[in-house]
């Protein structure tokens, strides 16, 4: 240190100097960001005078940016905005002759991605915001409806739930020994299960098609074609993340397949379903049940009267409960039914009697069982399950029972069309109207519009 | 490059930060306070309902067990069947349980024999005592000799339980083949019954009460099993459902013998009355030759001292 003070703070520091050969040479007497520019202009070895010149004149221009100064470049933006725009696009010309531009007009250029960033530096800013909630409501109706997204967002647990749900169908019911399947038989067959499967893709749940062929599958051939109890057992056990499971016999058409579960039904479950028989009781049930020695909850017509009870929802039809279309939930209850359904002691004193099997033996038990009545509930049955004009036809047409075309019922159920109806005749039927009711806006505008005009001019059909 | 300096800090700082909101709503000392009065009101809440909520609902003082006995005033005399409820009422008194007793004539049997009347009982007792835990139904020719045995501590105590049940025992000896599940919790256990060498015994059996308890016996009196010519009419119902139906074989435990159902002249040696025992019956002392007053009489005194010692 030649000097006789030390004119910076910093013990044995001093200013860097021209010929002062200190190991600090190239640190200044701030620490500031000069040092990396040094040294990525040559490192330690670089001196004053190199520096400086380096700095000051080759190239012409100031050594540091001038940024943000004066006032074009600090309100470049917001007058620009205002102003009458030039298309500058080739005329590089203009540019240079305003001197405004050193060679930063690069979004003039002639590129067509220039021209779109200029048109949207453009925009302003609360336009901005409108059209990117346009192009991303968009961009969202693509991804969802377009992708198969739509169908897992159904299906998973927390969002829409479809997992929730399996349809079980029972196929073939009868088939194989019992009689011979033909032509028609297959028809049917093939139309329900294609109805029941475009429903559950729709919707997210899952499809179960039951063969219900009569087997020898029992070691007591007594219980052959009581079947429903099995057939959900095993059901329960394949969907574990199930809860709850829509029987739905061969004869059913989903007339609505807009229509999703949830929405229709279990949203609003209390609602939607009745826990007190007296409402509609065509078996004359006496209900709540007449023992004074059972709980309150067993002797009060509607349980426990939440939700949440309900375990097995019914709809009832003209003679009594139908078990061509209901609902049962996963539960400890669940269980315990599916276990006493079937019992060889009832079976024997009643299998002459108890022609529907399963139903009558369920309308027994509810009947004389009071642990089933909390946890039952019963359903409008033209919510699950309308009968055609065929059904239940002894009294004429029944706005509880029968189906109807205005109300857009739900599910048709074609039950008893075997004996002595024509099944494929009123599934061919059914399958038509709900193709017609369910027709989107440009099948509608075809044939509402364009045939019947068409039919008018030219007084030909068509079918476009 | 050179960049430009920072800003200078002013030499004389304002002496207060500015405010960032115009109205402070949340000053930090403001959020400590609501955030300790949000917990202070939790606390109280807590507390109160801890006090008068009762936790799981059961009135404090509700009977763990209730004895249910279904007598027979039509057939036996007087004395005999005060000393039985006698027997019943001291126990209970001993140990806070109450007794219950109806007769067969209280329910609607539908022709049924009378001993199906202990079905309908046992659910009257469930809906009476909802808070008790069991039920413990106790035929009328028996008579409870050990008053220091407690239903939930020295039978249906889990941890008891398992060491007490029969695992993997034909239901009906010698040779069914439906058998108690080996791997059973004690938890899980709603029905604790004795076998003896006939099959299941009815005279004495525990339930404890839950959905599962009204399932089950509604489904034991089902009237098509009523209607049925079972030849022993509900012992024979009650070996059916158990073996035909899984549900309820896997909430039963078969618990030896002499544990509640020991007999005054036992059939096995296993099943034989020995003093100390819990419970002493009389099975069969209503068929003709025997009298059932008469069988109990030495046992009657003896009752009663075990009963005063202690």
């Amino acid at each position: 240190m030649s000097l006789s003070r030390s004119p910076s703070p910093r013990p044995g520091g001093g200013w860097s100097s021209p010929g002062l050969n200190s190991p600090y040479a190239n640190v200044s007497g701030r620490s500031s960001p000069a040092k990396s520019y040094r040294e990525s202009n040559g490192g330690s070895s670089v001196t004053w005078e190199s520096a400086k010149a380096k700095s000051d004149g080759i190239n012409g221009y100031p050594s540091f940016s001038t940024q943000n100064n004066g006032f074009f470049n600090r309100h470049y933006r917001t007058i620009s905005n205002s102003l009458p725009h030039f298309n500058l696009g080739s005329d590089k010309s203009y540019a240079e002759k305003e001197k405004l531009g050193r060679g930063r007009w690069m979004g003039r250029e002639g590129s067509r991605m220039a021209r779109v960033r200029s048109l949207v530096r453009r925009v302003s800013r609360n336009m901005k915001l409108r059209y990117l909630v346009v192009i991303a409501l968009l961009a969202m109706y693509f991804l969802f409806y377009l992708t198969p997204l739509h169908y897992y967002w159904r299906r998973a647990k927390h969002l829409g739930g479809g997992k929730k749900f399996v349809v079980i169908l029972a196929a073939n019911q009868g088939g194989g020994v019992m009689e011979w399947k033909g032509p028609r038989e297959w028809a049917i067959e093939r139309d329900s299960v294609r109805n029941k499967k475009k429903y559950t893709n729709r919707w997210g749940y899952d499809l179960e098609i039951v063969d219900m062929s009569t087997k020898k599958r029992y070691a007591h051939e007594w219980r052959e074609s009581w079947e429903k109890v099995d057939t959900i057992r095993n059901c329960l056990r394949k969907y574990p993340d199930a809860e709850w499971f829509w029987w739905l016999d061969l004869n059913t058409f989903v007339m609505e397949p807009s229509y999703s579960l949830q929405s229709h039904i279990f949203n609003n479950l209390a609602a939607t379903t009745y826990r007190d028989i007296n409402e509609y009781n065509p078996l004359n049930i006496t209900h709540p049940f007449p023992a004074a020695h059972l709980d309150e909850e067993a002797r009060s017509p509607i349980g426990d009267g939440k939700a949440s009870s309900i375990n097995l929802i019914i709809p009832q039809d003209c003679s009594g409960f139908n078990l061509g279309s209901f609902f049962i939930k996963r539960s400890a209850w669940t269980d315990r039914l599916l276990d006493v359904w079937w019992d060889p002691v009832g079976y024997e004193q009643k299998h002459m009697e108890w022609e529907h099997k399963e139903q009558d033996a369920l309308e027994f038990l509810y009947i004389n069982q009071p642990w089933i009545r909390p946890h039952t509930a019963f359903i409008q049955q033209r919510k699950i399950n309308s009968f055609p004009e065929g059904a239940c036809s002894e009294n004429g047409n029944d706005t509880r029972i029968h189906y109807n075309e205005k109300e857009r019922d739900f599910v048709v159920n074609m039950a008893g069309c075997e004996w002595g109806r024509d099944c494929w005749g009123e599934m061919y039927n059914f399958r038509e109207l709900s193709n017609y009711l369910n027709r989107t806006l440009w099948e509608k505008f075809k044939e509402d519009l364009v045939a019947v005009i068409w039919f008018k001019i030219t007084g030909q059909k068509i079918r476009i | 490059m050179h960049l430009a300096f920072p800003l200078r800090k002013s030499s004389n700082p304002p002496p207060y930060a500015n405010r960032s909101a115009r109205f402070p709503v949340l000053r930090r000392s403001r959020v400590q306070a609501i955030i300790l009065c949000a917990c202070a009101v939790g606390a109280v809440i807590f507390i109160i309902s801890q006090l008068f909520g009762g936790g799981d609902g059961v009135p404090s003082g509700s009977p763990p067990v209730v004895i249910v006995t279904v007598l027979d005033p039509e057939n036996y005399n007087k004395e005999y069947i005060n000393n039985i409820k006698d027997n019943r009422i001291e126990y209970a008194r001993k140990h806070g349980y109450v007794t219950f007793f109806p007769t067969a004539k209280d329910y609607v049997l539908d022709g049924a024999p009378d001993t199906w009347a202990k079905i309908p009982a046992i659910r009257h007792a469930l809906t009476k005592f909802p808070y008790s835990t069991y039920v413990w139904y106790l035929d009328q020719n028996s008579l409870i000799m050990n008053p220091e045995m407690t239903i939930e501590g020295d039978i249906m105590n889990p941890k008891k339980l398992e060491s007490l049940m029969i695992r993997d025992q034909s239901v009906v000896p010698p040779d069914s083949v439906i058998k108690t599940f080996p791997y059973i919790k004690g938890a899980n256990i709603d029905f604790a019954l004795t076998q003896d060498k006939e099959g299941l015994v009815q005279g004495s059996f525990i339930i404890r009460k839950g959905d599962w308890s009204k399932f089950f016996l509604d489904t034991w009196f089902d009237p098509l099993y009523r209607s049925y010519n079972f030849q022993k009419a509900d012992t024979h119902a009650l070996e059916h459902i158990v073996q035909w139906h899984p549900t309820i074989l896997s909430k039963l435990a078969l618990v030896p013998q002499r544990t509640m159902n020991s007999y005054y002249k036992g059939d096995t040696e296993t099943g034989t009355y020995k003093d100390g025992d819990f419970v002493i019956r009389f099975p069969g002392c209503d068929q003709a030759g025997r009298s059932c007053q008469g069988e109990a009489e030495p046992f009657s005194k003896q009752w009663k001292t075990a009963f005063r010692e202690r």
